[in-house]
């Protein structure tokens, strides 16, 4: 058995992989870290308090897994959908009779997206009740609260793409509020007064058209795929960033 | 089926049941240790965690964010072998279902629309809501209480945030996901829906209770003087309060801070107050305007 | 330091063990899950090809024995011992040297050939290429190498055709050599191919792949992939009579005619034809999925879909005759159903009632019809007494103000009058419409009311009136008027009178009463709130404003002659409209929530689901619920595409401008009076209870229509309707007479023709057709005597006694022929006998391919069958 570890650890393929061995000491350890690209975005050190399960609730790390199981189940989903009226709902019907993985997949993706979205606020609620918004991360927090507010766009422009009932109501609903933005919303308080029809107003402009159609499902479809993850990754990288430069996971000050 | 059971087995509110048993053991367990901390304090020790050391990332951490990942892929995989994703009929723009909710994060907005005209319940106190969320570090000047579960030291802004956070959003989502039903009705869960059943809540505007048109002159006037009352009013009484009580307080605040803590508290107890006035007192509008209504 | 308790830390290794464990069961779980449990087509189709194995297994048996049975195999032995011999001959003779040194030959000179082919391309691809690229440059080389190549071209030509020559005589004396070998050896491979086809058959069956099949429709938006179950669905020899392995039902009309590549499954059938994980979700007996599977005589209720015409159809039978209910009783009189506007009325007038019926009649009909007669159509509404009564009270208020009720003991009927109407009853033949006492009414789709107790409903007065001239009472009505005298109708009214009496009947009104202005203003209110007048006509009611007691209880249209907006829902879409729409309320735990449960709990009992509703009961037995419901549930928008689309003749009409057809002139009028169209079909226009008259006019004899007319019993064996040939389940033959309308006693209105000069006249004016020539050929060589016995031998030889009857002798199928010189023209038979089905494309008279002299000699023979009239 050793000499099969031994074999394969000294097998040129295993060494270009992990360049060397891992021995367990100080250095090692940190070069673990260092020399991950993935593990990388870690400190060598942390305190013990982030180790420990009862203070984060691992809610900051779960929400970004469920980011990652999104992206992967998403993109599998796009394979087989089109976005438009007349196929979107064939489509998903053909997820679920015949495509391979399809129900399953289509289920991580819709449970995932709920999961995120609830992990997402009790994440927020972790860190206002350890008051970690305070100096020096508020910035970091006003990073995470439109992160927070681009999950719930996330999971709103996905409910459309299956073009069914509950999805294409629930978007009316979520946009008519749009229609009654003052000043920019048709229905809206002074919008007379700028000559705001259902043509040229907010809600148009979020559906491009006035009535949830087929450019209102393009629309969902290019944000919820292309623009906000992109945006969300962007803000991503600069929270996970601040956090290590902002000194780690808050902990109670040393006096 | 028992309706109760029903509702809450749907495949998508069975997400709700999860988050209401998610929020609630967190919920309980943030103020159990804030409580414990404040007791160590008050008895002189040091808080939990105060003490730490540092540790190698690898492999404690990292050991504990594999093992975490692993339970929370288990129980998505479960989860989604367990239910379904619905799939609801096609699209029919002719169709109104009723009721028709807006996604779930969302209901507690549409439950406002029972309350507010959608330019305040839709657009306005969301806005409010994301400024003044990314505005609580810049208002929050307590110092302490940073990076540690508390409650004694951190009361207010901890009452304030747990009001918005529980009741005024996701205790209105899960009365939105289970309360409401045909005709954005009352139903309590275990009740059946009834699409045909009508209720006939005659309600009035502010001015009408003292015998004024709320659509006149005079009824324009008193709508103006309430809520321009409410927010002056809430403006300064406060400001006197600290003035006399704790003016170091309101010297390190500065009048910008004030005037914004101040501006976003009101507005979000205006919620509850409006809420009141709607469920008591049967008041549809507190202001009449040719342009929007309060 | 701490570093050094790191390796103490409080995480176990069982955990992830366990964790790791979870996921790599649950993904193997998710692997077999979608592999198998989620593809149950897979079970199916290879159970289909187990069986398909063991048919096709069983038919290769069955045929070996055949094979063996036939002399097939015999044959075989045979061919195969020639085939030897001549194999033998050819080597031992030395032949077979001289065979294989020419078939060396051939070989090498074939071989030759193609290379020399080959040589031609290449050289004449060069020549080509120079000649592309050179012509215009003209240098001398390369014309120099153009005409190289061009000889050189000629001579493998020439050489090849040398080969060819030599070629030719030595293919020649081969096959002399070979003699008849490739001849046997053709019929070696048919013999074996009878095998060897079905084996291939097993063979193809093993390698069939295990796949989902679809049938993918574009433009309807369908990809239905019942056949992945359904696999042997159109094979016309079905391995199972199991589902879901049998083949379709009546393949040829309903595959036949429409093509499953174009038309799919799911647009007749409905269901999910997507779903493929289980039966449920295909069957479309899901959750979100609101069209279930139609089955059996169920399906037919697509037919509605794209045809316009059903009747006559093949394969939609059950619900053409499911079609009638409709009609029977006028569901479009308070609902719009797109095919079923200006209908007429489904009631009579009431406006007049008061004059017509005794009071305590009125109430108790009210109250409940079937109680008066089980087969009444008029639904029953649930009246109270005083409801009852406010109705009878505006409705007599019309005609009188009193409630009043003939006093039936008062009645005094005549004897010799009741004998005579009596006699006069019977030859009208009024059972045939009107049942009394069980008997009668045979005639069903008039609908005419049974009069076992008419004599307690109505006065005799009004009988009279109506019985005069049933239009001015009722226009529209199916009654025709028949030409008594005035004498003639007293005594049948005498009879009716004293003969159909109801003996339970009150008359709690033989004192009249006065109606109160109270009763009748609540009366009004009611026929509006409950739509009386949708079945009804009542003056009055035309152009009501709806009354503000009922506008508060939700009444909002009322019957207009323009609108004509009808009081119940519209029932257009019924077949496919969203389960949202149709309110279940207290039965929503009790019935299944699917469409055609609740239209079916709505026909059963149309107030059961909450209070406030007003449809009344009809009271349809289960039966004709299941029917009707069929019907309604044909009823959609359907997205059928244009091509789909089988319009009836009444709209391709339209669409080319062509008018409907209408009667002109008296005859209209003639027809307006006795309804001829009744019974009879006349340009496509009337029932189809009696013969279709449309070329009556090429086909009967004046004399035998005049007499006919006059009357009707006197060829009564004729008109004995037989039973369609072929349906075994038919009912004995009902032999039915025409009325006695006394035609020709009165004059039409406003001319000086009498009623049958108009009707013969109208007959030979228009409903004749040029098809039908009004002489027949004539043989000049044969003698007419002669001529006759020739076409009785025909007549005798072709056998045509098995079916038609001369006198007494020959069979009953078609129609007697005793008389037939006397009704029928001579052109009309000679042109039956060319092609029969032409003029009636149901009939089963086998065509016998009769030449023209044969059917003039037929023709002539049949016309001297005579019954001298008495």
């Amino acid at each position: 058995m050793n000499d099969l570890f031994n074999k394969v650890k000294k097998n040129l393929i295993w060494k270009s992989v992990f360049r060397r061995d891992y021995r367990d000491n100080v250095r090692d350890r940190a070069l673990a870290i260092f020399g991950n690209v993935f593990l990388h975005l870690h400190p060598v050190k942390v305190r013990e308090s982030a180790v420990k399960l009862r203070y984060t609730w691992g809610m900051g790390g779960i929400t970004f897994l469920a980011f990652i199981i999104l992206t992967i189940t998403g993109v599998v989903l796009m394979f087989y959908y089109h976005p438009t009226v007349d196929q979107a709902y064939s489509d998903m019907k053909d997820l679920e009779f015949q495509v391979p993985y399809g129900v399953i997949t289509r289920n991580l993706h819709r449970w995932g997206a709920h999961f995120m979205v609830i992990v997402v606020m009790i994440h927020m609620f972790r860190v206002f009740m350890t008051g970690s918004y305070k100096a020096p991360r508020q910035f970091n927090w006003g990073i995470g609260v439109i992160l927070l507010v681009l999950t719930f766009l996330l999971s709103f422009t996905g409910y459309l793409l299956p073009w069914d009932q509950l999805g294409f109501w629930a978007i009316t609903v979520g946009t008519n509020m749009g229609a009654a933005t003052p000043l920019l919303g048709y229905q809206g308080p002074f919008s007379e007064y700028l000559h705001i029809t259902p043509y040229n107003d907010v809600r148009f402009a979020l559906l491009g058209g006035a009535i949830v159609g087929g450019n209102a499902l393009l629309r969902s479809y290019i944000w919820h795929c292309i623009a906000i993850p992109l945006i969300a990754t962007i803000l991503m990288v600069v929270h996970f960033w601040r956090v290590r430069k902002d000194g780690g996971i808050s902990r109670p000050q040393n006096n | 089926m028992n309706p109760f059971i029903e509702i809450i087995t749907q495949p998508d509110n069975i997400a709700i049941v999860i988050m209401i048993l998610m929020v609630s053991f967190f919920m309980v367990w943030a103020f159990q240790q804030a409580f414990q901390n404040d007791k160590l304090k008050s008895a002189g020790y040091a808080v939990d965690g105060e003490l730490d050391k540092d540790v190698d990332t690898f492999k404690p951490l990292v050991r504990i964010e594999l093992l975490i990942s692993l339970a929370v892929m288990l129980f998505l995989t479960v989860w989604s072998i367990v239910v379904d994703a619905p799939l609801e009929e096609i699209a029919n723009p002719t169709l109104t279902p009723n009721p028709a909710k807006a996604p779930w994060y969302f209901l507690g907005l549409q439950e406002l629309l029972v309350y507010f005209d959608p330019w305040l319940a839709g657009v306005v106190l969301p806005s409010l809501i994301v400024v003044g969320l990314i505005a609580i570090p810049y208002i929050d000047i307590n110092p302490k209480g940073n990076g540690y579960y508390t409650f004694s030291e951190r009361k207010y802004s901890i009452l304030i945030f747990s009001f918005g956070f529980f009741v005024l959003w996701l205790l209105l989502i899960v009365i939105g996901v289970f309360d409401r039903g045909p005709g954005w009705l009352w139903y309590w869960p275990w009740q059946e829906w009834d699409i045909q059943r009508v209720v006939y809540e005659p309600t009035r505007d502010l001015s009408n209770l003292v015998g004024i048109e709320s659509r006149s002159l005079p009824g324009f006037i008193i709508g103006a003087v309430v809520v321009g009352a409410y927010m002056i009013g809430g403006m300064i009484w406060p400001y006197k309060y600290w003035q006399k009580k704790n003016p170091e307080m309101l010297q390190q605040l500065g009048m910008t801070r004030y005037v914004t803590i101040v501006f976003l508290f009101i507005t979000m107890m205006s919620v509850p107050i409006k809420m009141i006035l709607r469920l008591v007192f049967l008041v549809k509008y507190v202001w009449i305007t040719p342009w929007f209504n309060v | 330091m701490a570093n050094e308790n790191n390796n103490k830390s409080p995480y176990r290794a069982y955990l992830f063990v366990f964790f790791s464990v979870s996921l790599l069961i649950l993904s193997a779980w998710v692997i077999w899950n979608d592999e198998f449990g989620l593809r149950p087509w897979k079970h199916y189709q290879k159970e289909y090809k187990s069986l398909k194995h063991d048919q096709l297994v069983n038919d290769y048996k069955k045929a070996q024995l055949e094979f063996h049975r036939s002399g097939g195999a015999k044959r075989l032995a045979d061919l195969k011992a020639q085939l030897s011999k001549a194999e033998e001959a050819l080597k031992s003779k030395g032949v077979g040297e001289k065979y294989t040194q020419l078939s060396n030959k051939l070989d090498e000179l074939q071989k030759q050939a193609s290379d020399n082919q080959k040589k031609l391309q290449t050289v004449r691809g060069k020549y080509l290429e120079t000649e592309y690229f050179f012509t215009k440059t003209q240098k001398p080389e390369y014309k120099k190498q153009m005409d190289e190549l061009q000889l050189q071209i000629d001579a493998i030509d020439k050489q090849g055709k040398e080969l060819q020559a030599k070629q030719e005589p030595v293919s020649q004396s081969m096959s002399q050599l070979a003699g008849n070998i490739p001849a046997i050896k053709a019929e070696i491979e048919q013999l074996n191919k009878i095998l060897e086809d079905k084996k291939e058959k097993i063979a193809n069956n093993e390698t069939a792949p295990i796949e989902i099949k679809q049938f993918l429709i574009k433009d309807i938006d369908k990809a239905d992939r019942c056949v992945s179950c359904h696999v042997g669905i159109d094979s016309p020899k079905q391995p199972s009579t199991k589902q879901p392995y049998t083949k379709h039902p009546l393949m040829s009309v309903y595959l036949g005619h429409h093509d499953p590549g174009k038309f799919g499954c799911t647009f007749c059938h409905r269901g999910q034809g997507r779903a493929t994980t289980t039966v449920e979700k295909a069957h479309g007996k899901a959750k979100y999925w609101d069209e279930p599977l139609l089955k059996g005589d169920m399906t037919q209720t697509s037919c509605l879909n794209c045809h316009g015409d059903i009747k006559n159809l093949r394969g939609a039978e059950s619900i053409t005759k499911n079609t009638e209910l409709i009609r029977k009783y006028g569901c479009y009189s308070c609902h719009k159903i797109p095919g079923y506007e200006g209908m007429g009325d489904v009631g009579p007038e009431l406006t007049q009632v008061g004059t017509k019926v005794n009071y305590t009649w009125a109430v108790d009909w009210l109250l409940d019809p079937k109680k008066y007669f089980s087969t009444a159509r008029m639904p029953k509404f649930y009246f109270t007494q005083d409801q009852a009564e406010a109705i009878a009270d505006y409705l007599f208020s019309m005609s009188g103000s009193e409630r009043k009720d003939v006093d039936i003991a008062a009645v005094k009927n005549d004897p010799k009058l009741v004998e005579q109407g009596k006699v006069l009853w019977s030859q009208a033949r009024c059972n045939l419409c009107h049942a009394t006492g069980g008997r009668g009414g045979d005639h069903s789709k008039v609908y005419a009311p049974d009069l076992s107790k008419v004599g307690s409903k109505v006065n005799k007065t009004w009988l009279f009136n109506w019985i005069k001239d049933p239009n001015k009472y009722f226009p529209g009505t199916k009654m025709p008027r028949f030409r008594f005298t005035d004498q003639e109708i007293s005594a049948l009214v005498d009879y009716i009178a004293n003969e159909y009496q109801d003996d339970e009947a009150e008359s709690k009104y033989a004192t009249p009463q006065t109606i109160q202005a109270e009763s009748i203003k609540k009366g009004k209110d009611l026929v509006q709130q409950y739509g009386c007048y949708g079945c009804h006509k009542m003056r009055g009611m035309e152009m009501v404003q709806v009354a503000p007691s009922l506008k508060a209880q939700g009444v909002t249209f009322l019957r207009s002659d323009e609108m004509r907006e009808k009081i119940g829902t519209e029932l257009s879409s019924i077949g496919s409209k969203p389960l949202e729409l149709l309110d279940f309320g207290k039965l929503k735990k009790s019935i299944p929530n699917d469409r055609l449960s609740y239209i079916k709990q709505k026909l059963r009992d149309p107030r059961g689901f909450r209070l406030g509703l007003r449809m009344p009961n009809f009271r349809l037995s289960e039966k004709e619920v299941n029917e009707l419901s069929a019907v309604l549930y044909g009823f959609t928008d359907s997205n059928a595409p244009v091509r789909f689309m089988v319009p009836s003749r009444q709209e391709l009409d339209k669409m080319a401008g062509v008018q409907g057809y209408k009667f002109t002139g008296d005859f209209a009028k003639v027809i307006a009076d006795v309804k001829c169209t009744n019974c009879h079909t006349i340009k496509g226009i009337g029932a189809d209870y009696a013969p279709d008259l449309t070329l009556a006019g090429s086909k009967l004899q004046e004399s035998w229509i005049r007499n006919f007319l006059a009357n009707p019993d006197m060829i009564r064996p004729l008109l004995q309707q037989m039973p369609k040939l072929g349906l075994s389940q038919a009912k004995n033959p009902v032999k039915v007479t025409m009325p006695k309308f006394n035609l020709g006693k009165q004059k039409v209105e406003d001319t000086n023709r009498s009623d049958v000069d108009v009707v013969v006249n109208y007959f030979q004016q228009e409903l004749v057709t040029t098809d039908i020539p009004k002489n027949i050929p004539v043989i000049a060589d044969v003698a007419m005597p002669e001529q006759i016995a020739q076409g009785k031998k025909l007549y005798d030889d072709k056998g045509c006694i098995a079916c038609h009857q001369i006198g007494t002798d020959g069979g009953a199928v078609g129609p007697n022929l005793s008389n037939v010189g006397n009704r029928l023209l001579p052109g009309f038979i000679f042109k039956h006998l060319e092609n029969s089905r032409k003029f009636k494309s149901d009939i089963v008279e086998p065509n016998y391919g009769f030449t023209e002299r044969e059917r003039v000699l037929l023709t002539n023979f049949l016309m001297t069958l005579k019954l001298s009239a008495k």
